[in-house]
């Protein structure tokens, strides 16, 4: 069998002869499509979506207080820093929900305690759950398929549901009857046998993507913007995968991070124009797409020794997309004055991540809210908030 | 089961074409490996100097300050170099050695106490140091000293930030600088040093905790490692300088115990009660158990390592001699996934490659797993969950066919590689290694790229 009849056999109708499923997409088209930005370190909120007409804010950030006329202002109070200006062409399209005074349901200021809640979706680190996206995908039932474009597999799509893979590099050329006894090895080791078929699968889909061994370092260089293509060039295919996990680290920014045209502006700039680009290749599909971008926690609310800021709580977060229900700036805001700080240091928090993501994968995907509820289990606390989505 | 393999595969970094004959008693040949010294880096390797180090690092800084173009692009290249060379050299040990058990160990601490040029690009120049100068020498010496030589190498200090970390109540904290800005407590070496290196996340400690271990280590600081900055007010240890003026004044408490004033000496005792604490036993046993036995590491391992670790003050000789005397480590039902780069040095050594030629560390990248560039302080991972995914066994499929290609050709044939990986009897990998209607370069890439050589 050649390795077209193999794929064939594979993609349709061969995979109910195999013990365990593999990766597949699904066959009929399905609407929705959804990515999740993970911005990895601990996002500082305060200096991206600003809230310049806060009565404390120019007080509590000091030297690292941005003035008003540098800002893209959004709504009475609140403007996009200098490097994510892009982003205002969103807003213009009724297509971007700001997100302010936004954390996770469990209080820690540990990176990894953070990224485990924010991507196990429950209300505390738990070492071994499934990731959220994945219980996303075990909802749906099998009709929708999803797909890891980072370093590895994110911990939001972990879990029982088989879920692709895809990283910009190509190792070297391989001949087709190569991969099939490669095939004949993987066959007797279950644990890998599944991944091995999906990659072969993967592959296939991938030919033309253009992919060469350099991607890597230009993605290193040019930061969140080729995963976002790569990803749109997924989501796009008209049975392609409808949800994609994407990383973006860097956002630590402990010291020195800078005001306009800085280090954190600049990681911001690449941010809006990856989203940019995305929107731009995903075509005629972006008229059933939702983005999603989310951080593990926000960052003090006062500058450190060190022209940083250290970890915090609450933060910011994008939802984008045409069909949340408008643009606008979704905040119960607490206000910056010392006494209204949570413990004296950080943003006090709000609103609950996943009172938002239960909101947008309705949105998205048509679930019923009991459905939502199933991907956030014992999130009573947190209502899901319907209302962000038309 | 072959326990042989076990030795050279799961403890070592890999069989060698034909080594397996070698090894008569398994666990024999791991405990010779722990005695002696820690081992230095080859000759001939090519390790920069600690004065080439430093150059390369303070070369930049003098460029940067003198504003001087041609002196900027000459510094960047003495740091891509330095760099190479060390990546180089420290690649180069694991294909050479003869102790691979030491070596998995000196892999193991370094990325317990990592740092990340990817994080933090300053710090290219310093990496390859840091593992030789603060790791290596202590592998089979105790936990603590290590602790304490990662903590004061200029690397961590730069990585973690304490470097820049002033007490608000010291003397530089409490003049104000131009535009009305203090300098400031910076938290996150000390939140690192309990929650990743010492008690773990569940071990125990506070907030309040991670600010008075904050306040203790004031002062410890780097004072760039030229040799203007050694000497004088340093310690010994490579551009290590406590700056008074930057620590914080008056006892502090940590879990519970107070510190008297003392300038540096508070620090290093605080480190060296975090190191003796009980939860540093068992964080530190179970990450060891989850390395050398199986991803959910079994409880009785772990409490065994455990009790050692905690008998001993932390004698990581004698840590490293418990790890392959528990039963668990030899049960034929556990194997560990390769991490990338197990995976890749184990190829090479399988093909009796003895040298690192300068793509081998950016295949690495490439494989997701580059030299001392972890995303975050918490270090790569080892588990199945964390590297099995499809496009990774593509890559290393992609990659044994081209290095295959490229290395195996004169030297090798391809039922030798039977004798590295431990494949049952009527395994088809046998069949297609003794096919000689495939070609033999393809034949070996099956050998190095199926399923049997992605576990150790």
């Amino acid at each position: 069998m050649d390795r077209r009849d193999f794929l064939r056999c594979m993609c349709y109708g061969g995979v109910a002869t195999f013990a365990n499923p593999v990766v597949h997409f699904a066959q009929v088209p399905e609407r929705g499509r959804f990515v999740f930005v993970l911005l990895r370190g601990g996002f500082d909120g305060l200096a991206a979506i600003v809230p310049f007409g806060d009565a404390g804010y120019q007080s509590i950030r000091g030297s690292m207080a941005f003035e008003s006329s540098k800002l893209t202002a959004l709504t009475d109070g609140f403007g996009l820093a200098p490097g994510l200006a892009p982003l205002r062409a969103f807003w213009d399209r009724d297509e971007l929900v700001a997100l302010h005074a936004l954390a996770i349901p469990y209080r820690t200021r540990s990176h990894f305690d953070g990224q485990a809640v924010l991507e196990t979706g429950l209300s505390g680190p738990d070492g071994s759950a499934d990731g959220w996206l994945n219980r996303l995908l075990q909802v749906m039932e099998g009709q929708r398929s999803g797909i890891a474009v980072a370093a590895g597999m994110p911990r939001s799509m972990t879990g029982p549901h088989p879920v692709a893979t895809w990283s910009p590099a190509q190792l070297g050329m391989v001949e087709d009857s190569y991969l099939d006894r490669l095939h004949l090895l993987y066959r007797s080791d279950p644990t890998l046998y599944n991944r091995f078929e999906a990659a072969v699968a993967q592959r296939e889909i991938t030919s033309d993507m253009g992919a060469t061994g350099s991607a890597g370092a230009a993605r290193a260089r040019a930061g969140v913007e080729p995963i976002l293509r790569a990803a749109a060039r997924f989501l796009r295919q008209p049975d392609g995968p409808n949800i994609a996990a994407v990383e973006f680290s860097g956002w630590d920014t402990h010291a020195n991070q800078g005001m306009e045209g800085g280090p954190l502006d600049r990681l911001l700039g690449q941010l809006a124009q990856g989203l940019t680009v995305f929107r731009d290749e995903m075509g005629d599909v972006w008229s059933q797409t939702t983005v999603v971008a989310m951080t593990e926690f926000g960052r003090t609310a006062r500058p450190n020794g060190t022209r940083g800021t250290d970890h915090g709580t609450a933060g910011a977060g994008f939802i984008l997309g045409p069909n949340v229900a408008r643009s606008a700036l979704v905040t119960d805001w607490p206000g910056l004055r010392d006494s209204q700080l949570f413990d004296n240091r950080d943003l006090r928090p709000t609103l609950d991540t996943r009172a938002v993501l239960k909101g947008v994968i309705a949105g998205t995907f048509d679930l019923t809210h009991a459905q939502a509820e199933r991907v956030f289990p014992n999130s009573s606390d947190a209502p899901g908030r319907y209302d962000l989505m038309a | 089961m072959d326990a042989m393999l076990r030795a050279l595969n799961r403890c070592g970094l890999g069989a060698r074409i034909g080594e397996r004959a070698t090894v008569a008693d398994a666990r024999g040949w791991l405990e010779a490996q722990l005695e002696g010294g820690a081992p230095d880096m080859g000759a001939g390797l090519g390790v920069p100097s600690a004065a080439e180090v430093a150059e390369a690092f303070s070369g930049l800084r003098r460029a940067q300050g003198a504003r001087d173009q041609a002196a900027l692009e000459q510094a960047r290249r003495r740091i891509r170099e330095v760099a190479v060379a060390e990546a180089r050299a420290a690649l180069g040990q694991r294909l050479v050695t003869e102790r691979p058990y030491v070596e998995r160990l000196v892999g193991f601490w370094s990325n317990h106490l990592c740092i990340s040029v990817a994080a933090k690009p300053i710090l290219a120049p310093l990496a390859g140091s840091y593992e030789r100068e603060a790791i290596r020498p202590h592998v089979l010496g105790r936990f603590e000293d290590m602790v304490l030589a990662s903590a004061r190498h200029p690397a961590m200090l730069l990585y973690l930030d304490n470097a820049q970390s002033v007490g608000p109540g010291s003397q530089a904290g409490r003049r104000t600088g131009p535009g009305g800005q203090r300098r400031g407590l910076n938290e996150n070496y000390a939140r690192e040093l309990m929650e990743l290196h010492t008690l773990g996340v569940a071990g125990g400690y506070t907030q309040q905790d991670v600010q008075e271990l904050a306040r203790i280590l004031t002062g410890w600081s780097t004072g760039g490692i030229g040799p203007a900055a050694r000497g004088a007010r340093g310690d010994g240890d490579l551009g290590f300088v406590f700056r008074p003026l930057t620590h914080e004044p008056g006892s502090k408490t940590l879990l519970g115990v107070r510190y008297d004033e003392s300038g540096a000496r508070e620090g290093e005792s605080a480190i060296r009660a975090l190191c003796r604490h009980p939860s540093t036993a068992r964080f530190v046993a179970t990450k060891l158990v989850r390395h050398f036995v199986a991803d959910d590491p079994p409880a009785e391992a772990i409490d065994q390592v455990a009790r050692v670790f905690a008998s001993t003050e932390g004698d990581l000789r004698e840590v490293a001699r418990t790890m392959v005397r528990v039963d668990a480590a030899w049960a034929p039902e556990t194997r560990k996934f390769r991490t990338p780069q197990d995976w890749l040095v184990a190829v090479f050594r399988a093909l009796r490659v003895r040298e690192a030629q300068d793509g081998f560390a950016p295949l690495l990248m490439q494989l997701r797993q580059p030299l001392w560039g972890p995303a975050a302080p918490k270090g790569y991972a080892d588990t199945t969950q964390e590297w099995a995914d499809p496009d990774s066994l593509m890559n290393r499929a992609e990659l044994a066919r081209t290095i295959a290609a490229r290395v195996a050709r004169a030297s090798v044939e391809p039922d030798q590689l039977l004798s590295v990986v431990d494949v049952g009897e009527a395994d088809p990998l046998r069949t297609l290694l003794a096919d000689g209607s495939i070609a033999a370069e393809e034949r070996i890439a099956l050998a190095s790229g199926g399923p049997a050589f992605q576990w150790r």
